[in-house]
């Protein structure tokens, strides 16, 4: 696998962020916020009768789109905010740039910038990561 | 945001619960729950039992023998609504594995009071979890940096 830094990383879609994954992963992590299930209490914050996507979730779009790159497993570490929430019914991309290249033990490791796109210059979620890189 | 009704707790008391230490134990990740995370994410299941990283939040958080709500309550959150997230950092090892016991352990590192630049208090509190193999090699460590509101500081 080449890499350089400067690449773009293939943008990974989520065509339609869905409630009921949020449902399901409140279960799972047996979440109390109701912003993640009870629209009436996202109306009630101003967010209108739209779910709030978990954070954890935004930040597994970009998991899927480093997977997708560089192979399952590759990611060593994410680094990752939040500026802004994601909403259900959002059409989200993830996106990444490599920012650089080191060796490390033999192996080859990326650093990158990772983001979520939603529109332009609207990036709810941004952050860091280090991905192994398979053999050139 | 709803009004803040809660009184605000002293600072010492945030600042006392750095190195409270969660009781910790032993986490396996099943296969149903790996394939249900998994396709939340809108993505396929990982070769070979492999435990698609999402699962970094809540596993050891649950391992450690504590919940999201026992941590909201730790920082003396106003409501589920007070919490912000200001970052979370996971750190990967060696991928997880499916129906794999894990030994989990988490405390409190950090945990301070800050002014907003527009004079709102939130105390910023800092949760590290450390996620250990059989043989006791880390797999993974997450830090979980969230903001506990406080309205304004006048």
């Amino acid at each position: 696998m080449k890499v350089q830094a400067g690449d773009q990383i293939p943008g990974w879609l989520m065509d339609s962020v869905r409630p009921e994954r949020m449902r399901t992963m409140a279960a799972i992590l047996r979440d109390p916020n109701p912003v993640h299930w009870d629209r009436n209490a996202c109306d009630a914050l101003g967010f209108g009768r739209r779910t709030i996507n978990q954070g954890p979730l935004g930040l597994s779009y970009m998991v899927n789109m480093l997977h997708a790159w560089a192979g399952p497993g590759c990611i060593t570490r994410l680094i990752m905010t939040f500026p802004k929430v994601v909403l259900d019914g959002d059409r989200i991309t993830a996106r990444g740039e490599v920012t650089g290249l080191r060796a490390e033990g033999g192996q080859r490791f990326a650093d990158c910038r990772v983001w979520l796109d939603r529109g332009p210059d609207d990036h709810p979620l941004q952050g860091t990561a280090t991905v192994r890189l398979p053999a050139e | 945001m709803p009004e803040k009704t809660a009184p605000l707790p002293p600072e010492a008391e945030i600042a006392a619960i750095v190195g409270h230490a969660f009781p910790g134990g032993v986490y396996t990740v099943a296969h149903w729950e790996n394939f249900l995370l998994t396709e939340c994410t809108g993505a396929d299941l990982l070769p070979d039992g492999m435990v698609h990283p999402v699962v970094l939040f809540h596993m050891p958080i649950l391992g450690s023998r504590t919940t999201i709500g026992e941590m909201f309550a730790l920082g003396r959150a106003d409501s589920d609504f007070s919490i912000g997230i200001e970052s979370y950092d996971w750190e990967m090892f060696e991928p997880l594995r499916e129906e794999r016991p894990y030994t989990v352990s988490g405390t409190v590192v950090s945990a301070e009071r800050r002014t907003r630049p527009d004079g709102r208090l939130f105390d910023r509190i800092q949760f590290r979890f450390e996620v250990a193999q059989a043989d006791g090699d880390l797999a993974a460590r997450t830090t979980i940096t969230w903001h506990y509101g406080r309205g304004s500081a006048t």
